[in-house]
C-alpha cells in the first residue's frame, strides 16, 4: 500500500520522541517558555494592553498556541533534518529506501505536527490551570493543525537547505523568532507601525493569529485560511521537492 | 548485472571542484564478488553512492541490475543493500528498531522474523533490545550487515565491511559474504584488507585517482605484475623488490644479487603497490 509509506519515517520519529519524552528535561523545557510569556506578558505587562474589551489572557493564550506550535513543528523538523544528513547521516536510510519523496516528507511533516500538537497541549493545560477555562473553536483546530503543518514543512526545506548546524539557528533568528513576537502573538498586528504591518500581513503566523481567534466565519477568516492553505501547499512542495533533489 | 561506463563525478562548485571519480568504466556478471581496491581518496566510496543512486553522477552512465542510477532509481532501490562507509545507524534507537524501520520502509514481508534471522547471522541476537549508541565499533559493521541483508538484496554493497571486527568475527562476515556469491547475488565490496580481497574476490578492480588502473580476476592480476617477487635488502636497509614472470625469471634475477633475498609467489598486495604506487 503507497498510501502509508510515509509511517515508516513517521515511526521512526516517534520512537525516537518517546525516549526524549521520558527524559526529565524535555517536558519542563517545553513547559517552561510558555509558563514564562504567560506570567510576565499575561499577568504583569500585558495589563496596560488594550485587546479591545477582552482580558488579556484570554487573548494571549491561543496566540501562545499558535507560536508554540510553531516553534516546536518547526524546530525539531529542521534541526533533526539537517543533523541527520550532515553529522548522522541516517537520512541516507531514508533516501535509500524504495518510497517516493513526498513520503518521506509527509512522515517528517506528520511528526514535526506531533511536537507542535503535543507542545499545544501543554499550554492548554497550562492555560485551563491559570484561568479555569480555555475556549476550542473548530477554527482554533483547523488554525492549529494548518499551522503545525505549514512550519513542519518549513522545518524540512531549511532542514534540507541547511550547510550546518549553525545555520538551523541562523535561520531561526531570521524568521521564526521575529513571527513569534510580530505577527499577533502578545499584540495585534494593529497596533504595528504601518510599514511593518504590511510585512507582518503576509507572514504565515500572523494568520495562524487571525483564525485561531475567530468564533465565526467572516471575511477576514476566509483570507486567513486561504492563505494558510496556500502556505501549506507551496511548503509541502518544495520540501518533497527538495528531498527529491536530495543527491550526496 | 552492474555496467559503469565513463562515469565522473565531481564535487564542489564549477571552477573549484574536486573530480573524484573521472571516466570510469567496468562490467560485473551477476553472482560475482567483486572487490574495489584503492588508496584512501581514490574514489571508491564515490562511486558505490552513485551505483546506490546516493550521489547524482555528473557524467557517464551507471546501471545497476539493468536499471539507470538516473533514470530509475527506484528500482535500483528495491533490489540492493548497502553496508555504508560512515555509520549511519539511529544511535538512539535498540538493534531491533533500526531493523524495524529499515524493514518497513522496504516492505519486507514476515519482517519480525527476518530480524531474528538476520540478527543471528551477525550473532547479535542478545543485543536486539539495547541501544546502537552502546555498541562496539565491531557490533555497529555486524548490524549494519544485518541491516543490508534483511531485503534478501540482489545486488550488495559494502563498504569496508570488516573495517574494525576481530579475526573472528572477520572471518564469518567472509564465509557470509561467500554464501551471497554462491547463492548467485552480486556482491561489490572494498576493503584495504588485501587478504580479504585475495580470499573473497572473484574479481578486483584497482582504482587510483578516480580511475580504474587495473580490473581482473585476482589471478590475472598477478600474472599481469608477474607471478613471482624477489625481496631483497640492500647496503643502506631499504627493501627491493623484482617482480618476476615466472620462475626461471626469478632465479635469474637472483643469481645476479647478493646479500639476503628471498624468492616467492606474488600476492594481491604486490600488484596493488605496484599499480598505484602507494602502500596500504
Ligand atoms: N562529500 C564530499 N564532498 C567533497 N569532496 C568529497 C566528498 N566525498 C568525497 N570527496 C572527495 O572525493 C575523493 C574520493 O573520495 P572517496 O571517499 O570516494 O575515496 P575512497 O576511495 O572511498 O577513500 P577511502 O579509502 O579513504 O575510503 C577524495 O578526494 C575526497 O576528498
Ligand atoms: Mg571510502
Amino acid at each position: 500500500m503507497n498510501t502509508m509509506s510515509w509511517y515508516p519515517v513517521f515511526l521512526r520519529e516517534m520512537l525516537l520522541f518517546r525516549r526524549k519524552l521520558f527524559r526529565v528535561g524535555y517536558l519542563f523545557s517545553a513547559m517552561v517558555v510558555p509558563m514564562i510569556y504567560l506570567v510576565t506578558f499575561g499577568l504583569g505587562l500585558g495589563r496596560t494592553i488594550d485587546v479591545g474589551g477582552m482580558s488579556y489572557v484570554a487573548y494571549l493564550l491561543p496566540g501562545l498556541v499558535a507560536m508554540s506550535s510553531m516553534n516546536n513543528s518547526y524546530s525539531w523538523v529542521s534541526s533533526a533534518l539537517t543533523l541527520n544528513r550532515h553529522y548522522f547521516k541516517t537520512f541516507q536510510v531514508f533516501v535509500l529506501a524504495p518510497v517516493s519523496p513526498s513520503a518521506i516528507m509527509l512522515g517528517e511533516v506528520f511528526a514535526g505536527m506531533v511536537k507542535g500538537l503535543f507542545a499545544s497541549l501543554l499550554i492548554i493545560c497550562t492555560g485551563f490551570l491559570f484561568t479555569g477555562m480555555f475556549v476550542t473553536t473548530l477554527f482554533f483546530l483547523v488554525a492549529l493543525l494548518l499551522n503545525c503543518f505549514l512550519f513542519a514543512s518549513l522545518g524540512v526545506i531549511t532542514g534540507m537547505l541547511a550547510k550546518s548546524h549553525e545555520d538551523t539557528s541562523t535561520y531561526n533568528n531570521f524568521f521564526i523568532l521575529p513571527m513569534a513576537f510580530f505577527c499577533g502573538t502578545f499584540i495585534p498586528v494593529d497596533r504595528l507601525p504601518a510599514m511593518l504591518g504590511t510585512v507582518v500581513a503576509m507572514l504565515p503566523l500572523t494568520h495562524t493569529n487571525i483564525l485561531i481567534r475567530k468564533t465565526a466565519l467572516d471575511n477576514e477568516g476566509v483570507v486567513s485560511l486561504s492563505v494558510l492553505v496556500c502556505y501549506a501547499v507551496v511548503f509541502f512542495s518544495i520540501g518533497s521537492r527538495l528531498i527529491r533533489k536530495y543527491s550526496e | 548485472m552492474i555496467e559503469v561506463s565513463e562515469l565522473r563525478k565531481s564535487y564542489g562548485e564549477k571552477g573549484r571542484s574536486i573530480i573524484a571519480v573521472d571516466g570510469l568504466s567496468f562490467r560485473i556478471r551477476p553472482g560475482t564478488v567483486f572487490g574495489l581496491l584503492g588508496p584512501n581518496g581514490a574514489g571508491k566510496t564515490t562511486t558505490i553512492r552513485v551505483m546506490t543512486t546516493l550521489s547524482d553522477p555528473s557524467g557517464g552512465a551507471c546501471s545497476v541490475a539493468g536499471f539507470d542510477v538516473t533514470r530509475d532509481p527506484a528500482s535500483i532501490k528495491e533490489r540492493i543493500g548497502v553496508v555504508p562507509q560512515e555509520n549511519n545507524l539511529d544511535r538512539e534507537l535498540s538493534a531491533y528498531e533500526n531493523l524495524l524501520i529499515y524493514g518497513l520502509l522496504h516492505r519486507v514481508t514476515g519482517l519480525r522474523k527476518k530480524i531474528s534471522e538476520v540478527l543471528s547471522v551477525v550473532e547479535l541476537d542478545e543485543s536486539r533490545e539495547r541501544v546502537v549508541q552502546d555498541f562496539s565499533g565491531g557490533m555497529k559493521r555486524r548490524l549494519l550487515l544485518a541491516r543490508a541483508l534483511l531485503t534478501d538484496p540482489e545486488v550488495l554493497f559494502l563498504d569496508e565491511p570488516t573495517i574494525g571486527l576481530d579475526p573472528q568475527i572477520r572471518r564469518h562476515f567472509w564465509n557470509v559474504i561467500r554464501k551471497i556469491g554462491m547463492d548467485g547475488r552480486t556482491v561489490v565490496m572494498t576493503t584495504h584488507y588485501i587478504e580479504e580481497a585475495e580470499a573473497l574476490c572473484d574479481m578486483v578492480g584497482i582504482m587510483s585517482k578516480g580511475k580504474m588502473v587495473a580490473f581482473d580476476t585476482v589471478k590475472g592480476l598477478k600474472k599481469l605484475v608477474g607471478e613471482y617477487v624477489v625481496d631483497t635488502i640492500t647496503e643502506d636497509g631499504r627493501l627491493e623488490q623484482f617482480m618476476c614472470c615466472d620462475r626461471r625469471e626469478a632465479d635469474s634475477v637472483a643469481s645476479g644479487l647478493q646479500g639476503r633475498l628471498t624468492i616467492r609467489r606474488s600476492s594481491l598486495e604486490d600488484v596493488f603497490v605496484k599499480l598505484t604506487g602507494a602502500r596500504i
